[in-house]
């Protein structure tokens, strides 16, 4: 009575959620750092 | 308009506005951020090999017990999450704490994520312990609704033309709904359910074996890391970008063209 | 500072209101709320001919496994002091077996037997490894059809070691 699907749908769903909203806050890091730079002269922010 | 009076409130030496300052924000969460979120994706890979491959077998449900070790974990943080969400409205309702608005908005969807997964590997749980991928006991409603209380935040907050109001709406949303914690906690105990109670609690004893635990607390500890490390991550982001929205604004409704003095 | 103190204030009173209307309010639909009724007041109850969830433990000894072509049971769920007899076709969760936890949908009918439709297994909030539940029952420190078993810091002096 094995329920491997079941275990390997539940692992990736809640490994994958983390991994999915770092990656996302990655990215909206660095583009609000890279436009904050663009139009900021000051630099000690960031 | 003063660019800078929207990004920077005037210090007043107070501990509360200490940390109401952004810049001040930027500089300390941007130090603990690499140690959180790296000790947390540690924690949290050893836990998951820990609980896929080396725990335990449980007498009654086989190696679907599993699931437990990553279904537990987003259970407790659906809550925690919220309880973090609702800690900050009140922080904005009562000092009108700037911060605070800015990481209610981002707790939101990482609480919805969060409970979401907690509703799904539950689901994937009990089809083959249960029988069902869903029953309407109260458990599981509760925790329904606790993730359309965080939908109904999300909503709210963004509904407004003028952030200031759609962080009010939101904030007394998130604190109605603050009542839905303590049914979720207790409803496996007030009430007949399918759901089994706790196994882990303050009072009494445990009932779950210690090469079981041990995992699970592995999980849960790197789990939670890893949701402060997302939601100081977003709140950095979306700091920066309420910064570039002032000062872009101050730029176009300064009179004499490019440079301001900031 | 006054209006901060006035805007907490409100709050609390607002969050004192609202949580009596709640408690309120669920301890007068507690009745509702219940997912499933025992056999003892299920027996009070009396048949209605309504669709009812049934809960309670799979008496020992009165599961039998229809012989025919299809799957199916009847067996017993009592709750210690009243015992309702239950008929299901179909095929029963994974963890169905005596003495186990199971929540059956149904009619009550005039002949006192409780016809299933759907039956769910419960399980309770005990997680062991097998080898302890083993060791457990050989020593005879435990018995899964009497009751829950002894706390899980008392487990190790009995059971074998845990692999890994």
């Amino acid at each position: 009575m094995t329920h491997l699907p079941y275990i390997v749908a539940a692992y990736v769903l809640a490994v994958g959620m983390p991994v999915v909203l770092s990656v996302e806050v990655l990215f909206r890091v660095r583009s609000a750092r890279r436009r904050l730079q663009a139009i900021d002269t000051r630099r000690d922010r960031g | 308009m003063d660019a800078r009076s929207s990004v920077a409130p005037p210090r007043t030496g107070k501990t509360l506005h200490r940390f109401a300052n952004p810049g001040q924000f930027l500089r300390t969460s941007g130090k603990v951020l690499p140690w959180l979120f790296w000790v947390g994706a540690l924690l949290t890979v050893a836990g998951v090999i820990w609980g896929l491959f080396f725990a335990p077998d449980d007498w009654q449900q086989g190696d679907t017990v599993r699931i437990m070790y990553v279904h537990v974990p987003f259970a407790w943080l659906a809550s925690a999450g919220y309880f973090s969400l609702a800690a900050c409205c009140f922080v904005s309702l009562v000092w009108r704490h700037p911060l605070a608005d800015l990481a209610a908005a981002e707790i939101g969807p990482v609480g919805a994520g969060f409970t979401a997964i907690c509703l799904a590997t539950g689901s994937l749980w009990g089809k083959p312990t249960w029988g069902t991928w869903w029953v309407w006991d109260a458990r599981l409603t509760s925790v329904l609704v606790l993730f359309l209380l965080y939908l109904g935040h999300i909503a709210l907050v963004r509904a407004f033309d003028d952030p200031t109001r759609g962080y009010r709406a939101g904030a007394i949303l998130a604190l109605v709904g603050v009542i839905n914690l303590p049914i979720i906690k207790f409803s496996v105990d007030w009430w007949n359910t399918l759901h089994q109670p706790a196994s882990i609690g303050l009072m009494g004893a445990p009932t779950i074996a210690s090469s079981m635990l041990w995992p699970l607390l592995f999980s849960a500890f790197g789990f939670t890391l890893l949701f402060i490390a997302i939601t100081i991550a977003r709140t950095r982001a979306a700091v920066m970008e309420r910064r570039i929205r002032s000062l872009l604004m101050a730029r176009a409704s300064s009179p004499g063209g490019e440079e301001i003095p900031l | 500072m006054t209006r901060k103190k006035r805007r907490l204030l409100v709050l609390l009173v607002c969050g004192i209101g609202l949580g009596s209307a709640t408690a309120l309010t669920l301890s007068a639909f507690s009745d509702n709320l219940v997912f499933f009724v025992s056999p003892s007041s299920l027996a009070k109850m009396g048949p209605s001919g309504r669709q009812v969830r049934l809960g309670g433990l799979v008496e020992q000894g009165t599961v039998e496994k229809s012989s025919g072509g299809q799957a199916g049971a009847r067996f017993k769920v009592t709750d210690g002091n009243a015992s309702v007899l239950v008929t299901f076709k179909g095929i029963l969760p994974d963890l169905f077996r005596e003495g186990q936890g199971v929540v059956v949908l149904g009619v009550d009918q005039t002949d006192g037997v409780f016809r299933a439709s759907e039956v769910l297994a419960k399980h309770d909030e005990t997680y062991m490894p097998k080898e302890v539940a083993d060791a457990l029952k050989k020593s005879g420190r435990w018995n899964p059809a009497a009751g829950p078993p002894p706390p899980a810091s008392t487990w190790n002096q009995s059971a074998t070691k845990p692999p890994g």
